[in-house]
C-alpha cells in the first residue's frame, strides 16, 4: 500500500491548508443545496408514487415515469390557457391519476396472479405508448411557457431561492403530510396497508381488495402528475423524453430508500437531488448519471434492503 | 343456516375436498375434525369466499358466490384463518378497527370496540403495541375480537387453539362456549377431537376431502371411527 512504507512522505503533510472558506464558496454550496433539495423533493415524489404500487402489490408500475411526463403536460395545458397554478397542479394530478386508472385495469388487472414480470411488462408497454401519445399530440420538441408563472426570489443569507422553488418544496411538504395522514390516520390508509400485508386477510374483514388496489394506482399517479407539473414550472419547458430523464431516477431513489419502506424516499429524494446537484457543480453533467445509478448498485450491492430497511425477513411496514 | 351442497374444491390437479355436504343450524357449534390435509381448512376458507370450488353454498337462503370474501362477510360470515391472520404491521387497536371495516353505523361500532376492549381488556392494555409482538394466545384473542366487530352471524374459526398452551387452549374454547350463549353460530375446524367434541353439539370427520362420518358431537366421542382417526390406526393400516 502506498503510504504505508518508509519513505514515503505522510500524506498528512500534503493536506489543503485550513484557509477560511471564501464567501463565493459558500454562496454557492448553499445555493447548491437549495436546487439539491428542489430536485430531490420532485424525486421523492416520484419515488414515493412508484413505491405505493411496490408496496401494495409487489410490482413495479413502469408507466409511472409517463404518468409524471404527463402530468406536467396536463399542468402546462392549463397555465397556457392562463390559469392559476393551483389549477394547473390539480389538473396534472388528476388527468395522471385517470390514465393511472387505465393502465391499472388494463396492464396490471388481468395479470394479477402472473409472475411479477407480466405486469411489469405491461407498464413498460404502456409507459412506451404513453411516451409516444404525448410525442404525437404535442411533438418532440420541448414545449415552453411563454412567461414566468411566478417570478420573484427570496434572499435567505447569501443564498437566493426562487418563488418556484418554495412552491416546489411546499407543495411536495404538503403532499407528503396529506399522504402519510391518509396513510395512517384513515380507514381506506388502513385497508390500504392490510392489503398490503395479506390479500386474503384484508378480503376476510371486508376490504375490497380490487378497489383499493385501483386507488393506490390513482393516488400513486396523482402523486407522480403533481411531480409533472411542478418539475415542468421549475424549468418553464417539458418534454416527452423527461419521464425517462428524471422520471426513472425516481426507481433508483426507491431502492435507495428501500423499496419494503415507502418512508425511505423521504430521506433518499433529497439526498440524491443534492448528490447529483453538487456532482454536476463540482464534477461535471457528464458524470451525474453515473453517479446516481452507480450509487444504486453500490446500494443494492452492500444493502439491498435500502438506508432504511431493516434487514431479511422484514417485518415493517410496507405503505 | 348455511347449506353446502355437493362442494368441490381443486388446487390444480388435486382434489382437496370431493363433494362435500354439510349443515349448520342456528345457535350451534358445529365441529369439522380430520387430521392434517384432510380438507377441513379448505372447507372453512371456500364458506368465507376465499377460494373458487363447484357446488352450491347457501347462507340463510341466500346463494353465495365462489370467491367472493367481501360479500360474504357483509352477508354475516367471519372466518379467523389458520394461524389467526393477524396485520403485523399494525397495532393491536388498528387491528380492531379493520374489523370495523364494513360497519356504517359508526356510534354503535364505538359502543361494541368498547365492549371488546372490556371483554378482552389486553387489547385495550396493547392497544398501541404492534400486533406482531403480542403472544400467540394473545393475538388468537385479538383475531377473535377483531372478527367479533364486524357483527357476524357464523363464525368460523380454523384450528384456534394451533400453537396455544394448554391452559390458553381451555380459555379459547370456553370463550367459543360462551359466544354460542350469546347466539352466536360457530364452525369450528379443530385436530384436538376429543376437546371440540366437547364443545360442539355435531360434528363431521373428514378423510381425504370426504365426510366419513357426522353426528351428534357427544355420540362420536366413543365412535370407533373417529378414535381410530385420531389414533391413526386407520391410516397406518392403509400405507401398510
Amino acid at each position: 500500500m502506498p503510504g504505508a512504507g518508509p519513505g514515503v512522505p505522510k500524506t498528512r503533510s500534503n493536506a489543503t491548508p485550513t484557509s477560511p472558506i471564501s464567501f463565493w464558496d459558500a454562496f454557492v454550496l448553499i445555493q447548491q443545496l437549495v436546487n439539491g433539495l428542489t430536485l430531490g423533493a420532485v424525486y421523492t415524489l416520484i419515488a414515493l408514487s412508484f413505491s405505493l404500487v411496490m408496496g401494495v402489490l409487489g410490482v413495479l408500475n413502469l408507466a409511472i415515469a409517463e404518468l409524471f411526463m404527463l402530468g406536467g403536460y396536463f399542468g402546462f395545458a392549463i397555465l397556457l390557457a392562463r390559469l392559476p397554478l393551483p389549477v394547473a397542479l390539480v389538473a396534472g394530478m388528476a388527468g395522471a391519476a385517470l390514465v393511472a386508472a387505465i393502465v391499472e385495469r388494463i396492464g396490471y388487472q388481468p395479470f394479477r396472479g402472473a409472475p411479477v414480470v407480466t405486469p411489469m411488462l405491461s407498464t413498460l408497454g404502456f409507459s412506451i405508448i404513453l411516451q409516444n401519445v404525448a410525442t404525437n399530440v404535442w411533438g418532440s420538441d420541448p414545449l415552453q411557457l411563454s412567461d414566468e408563472v411566478l417570478s420573484g426570489r427570496f434572499n435567505i443569507g447569501p443564498a437566493s431561492i426562487s418563488a418556484i422553488q418554495l412552491v416546489v418544496l411546499s407543495v411536495t411538504v404538503l403532499l407528503v403530510a396529506s399522504l402519510a395522514f391518509l396513510v395512517q390516520q384513515t380507514s381506506i390508509g388502513r385497508a390500504l396497508r392490510a392489503v398490503a400485508e395479506n390479500r386474503d386477510v384484508a378480503r376476510l374483514l371486508g376490504v375490497p381488495a380490487g378497489r383499493i388496489t385501483l386507488i393506490a394506482f390513482m393516488l400513486s399517479g396523482s402523486l407522480a402528475g403533481a411531480a409533472g407539473v411542478l418539475i415542468g414550472v421549475h424549468y418553464a419547458a417539458i418534454t416527452p423524453y423527461i419521464g425517462v430523464e428524471v422520471g426513472l431516477k425516481a426507481i433508483a431513489v426507491m431502492v435507495i430508500g428501500g423499496t419494503t419502506r415507502i418512508w425511505g424516499s423521504l430521506i433518499a429524494g433529497p439526498l440524491i437531488g443534492i448528490v447529483e446537484v453538487m456532482t454536476v457543480a463540482y464534477v461535471g453533467s457528464q458524470i451525474r448519471d453515473f453517479v446516481v445509478y452507480g450509487l444504486m448498485i453500490l446500494i443494492l450491492l452492500l444493502r439491498p434492503q435500502g438506508l432504511l430497511g431493516s434487514g431479511r425477513g422484514d417485518q415493517s411496514q410496507r405503505v | 343456516m348455511l347449506r353446502v351442497r355437493d362442494l368441490v374444491v381443486g388446487y390444480g390437479a388435486i382434489q382437496a375436498v370431493r363433494g362435500i355436504d354439510l349443515d349448520i343450524e342456528q345457535g350451534e357449534i358445529v365441529a369439522l375434525i380430520g387430521s392434517n390435509g384432510a380438507g377441513k381448512t379448505t372447507v372453512a376458507r371456500a364458506i368465507a369466499g376465499l377460494l373458487s370450488y363447484s357446488g352450491e353454498i347457501l347462507f340463510e337462503d341466500v346463494r353465495l358466490k365462489p370467491n367472493a370474501a367481501e360479500r360474504n362477510l357483509r352477508l354475516g360470515i367471519a372466518l379467523v384463518p389458520e394461524g389467526r391472520g393477524i396485520l403485523g404491521t399494525m397495532t393491536v387497536q388498528e387491528n380492531l378497527l379493520m374489523g370495523l371495516y364494513t360497519r356504517n353505523d359508526k356510534a354503535q361500532a364505538k359502543l361494541d370496540l368498547a365492549v371488546i376492549h372490556q371483554r378482552f381488556p389486553i387489547l385495550a392494555q396493547r392497544g398501541h403495541l404492534l400486533a406482531s409482538l403480542m403472544s400467540g394466545g394473545e393475538q388468537q384473542l385479538l383475531a377473535i375480537g377483531r372478527a367479533l366487530l364486524s357483527k357476524p352471524k357464523l363464525l368460523l374459526l380454523d384450528e384456534p387453539s394451533l400453537g396455544l398452551s394448554p391452559r390458553m387452549t381451555d380459555t379459547v374454547f370456553a370463550m367459543i362456549e360462551d359466544l354460542r350463549r350469546d347466539g352466536l353460530t360457530v364452525l369450528l375446524v379443530e385436530q384436538k377431537a376429543r376437546q371440540t367434541l366437547q364443545i360442539a353439539d355435531r360434528a363431521y370427520l373428514l378423510e381425504t376431502g370426504c365426510v366419513i362420518t357426522t353426528g351428534p358431537a357427544k355420540g362420536l366421542i366413543d365412535d370407533p371411527v373417529v378414535s381410530e382417526t385420531f389414533l391413526g390406526s386407520r391410516t397406518a393400516a392403509v400405507h401398510r
